[in-house]
């Protein structure tokens, strides 16, 4: 079939990067007539495939006036790849190959893990019992304004 | 001593850990209010966590602008750096800083005439009323 021949287009599609016989096909940026025949026949979405584009969510602030928001008409189905659809695998770390988690990475990791300890309890907020004995109230802007520490009840 | 140290440290992260949440607390209840919605304990405590590890983040970052920079002190365009991947975000940055650097300006030309004329207690009003400018401006 179309995607059984994969592996060796694969090596050749490499070859035409490293090899010498093509190396006059990298003085373009674009794909060379080969390069595109492969693209085109093993990796290129069709509307024959049956899969939706694969694209990233853009970027939207709730709390700014938003200027990257250039709403283009969608003329195809898109798919919308996900950051939260996995959410309950994210507090551990994933493995690597060659690039390491950053620290940000462990940060999320961990915040992932905080929510997972906390996702059954129920009112009183064991965060709030261990850290609030430290509040010192010089540290913080103390607003003119009503109930703020007595929040909410969770429901 | 290194044990004693480091249980100083770790009282100092819960104080500050305190600190950022009962700030978060505050921002939270107002975005309650404007949304009619409700923030469970627990969510608050996440989004408190969440800002005291972003800061850690933020802090790494805007040492290593401005060392980029061949400066070993902070200024508003490393802070400007850190919001470069959201257009929406790097201009409310740019703004706020051009308002807060022209209102620092003012605040000066007002302190040049008064300690010309009258005597130094003036200044001390003065610099409180730019400190407390600048936390409404953050806020």
């Amino acid at each position: 079939e179309r995607r059984s021949g994969s592996l060796q287009h694969k090596s050749a599609l490499f070859a035409s990067v490293t090899g010498q016989k093509q190396t006059h096909c990298r003085e373009y940026w674009f794909l060379s007539p080969e390069e595109f025949e492969t693209w085109d026949q093993l990796y290129r979405i069709k509307e024959s495939d049956g899969i939706q584009q694969p694209t990233l969510p853009p970027v939207q602030f709730e709390t700014l006036e938003n200027l990257e928001e250039i709403s283009k008409p969608k003329e195809e189905a898109t798919y919308e790849l996900s950051f939260s659809e996995w959410r309950l695998w994210q507090n551990r770390p994933f493995p690597t190959y060659m690039v390491d988690h950053s620290d940000r990475c462990y940060h999320f990791i961990s915040v992932m893990e905080m929510i997972e300890r906390m996702r059954h309890e129920q009112g009183d907020c064991s965060y709030e019992r261990e850290i609030r004995p430290h509040l010192r109230m010089e540290d913080v802007h103390v607003r003119r304004d009503k109930r703020h520490l007595s929040t909410t009840s969770s429901t | 001593m290194a044990a004693a140290e480091s249980e100083e440290r770790a009282l100092l992260a819960q104080r500050l850990r305190a600190a950022v949440h009962y700030a978060v607390c505050g921002l939270c209840q107002e975005v309650a209010e404007d949304k009619a919605v409700q923030f469970s304990k627990q969510s608050l405590a996440a989004i408190a966590e969440l800002t005291f590890r972003q800061c850690e983040t933020f802090a790494r970052d805007l040492e290593m602008f401005a060392r980029h920079a061949k400066r070993s002190t902070i200024t508003t365009e490393d802070v400007k750096l850190l919001a470069r991947r959201s257009n929406s975000l790097l201009k409310y940055i740019t703004q706020k800083s051009e308002e807060l650097a022209s209102s620092n300006m003012e605040q000066k030309e007002k302190k040049k005439k008064s300690s010309a004329s009258k005597g130094g207690r003036m200044h001390r009003e003065e610099e409180a009323a730019v400190t407390e400018s600048e936390d409404s401006n953050m806020a």
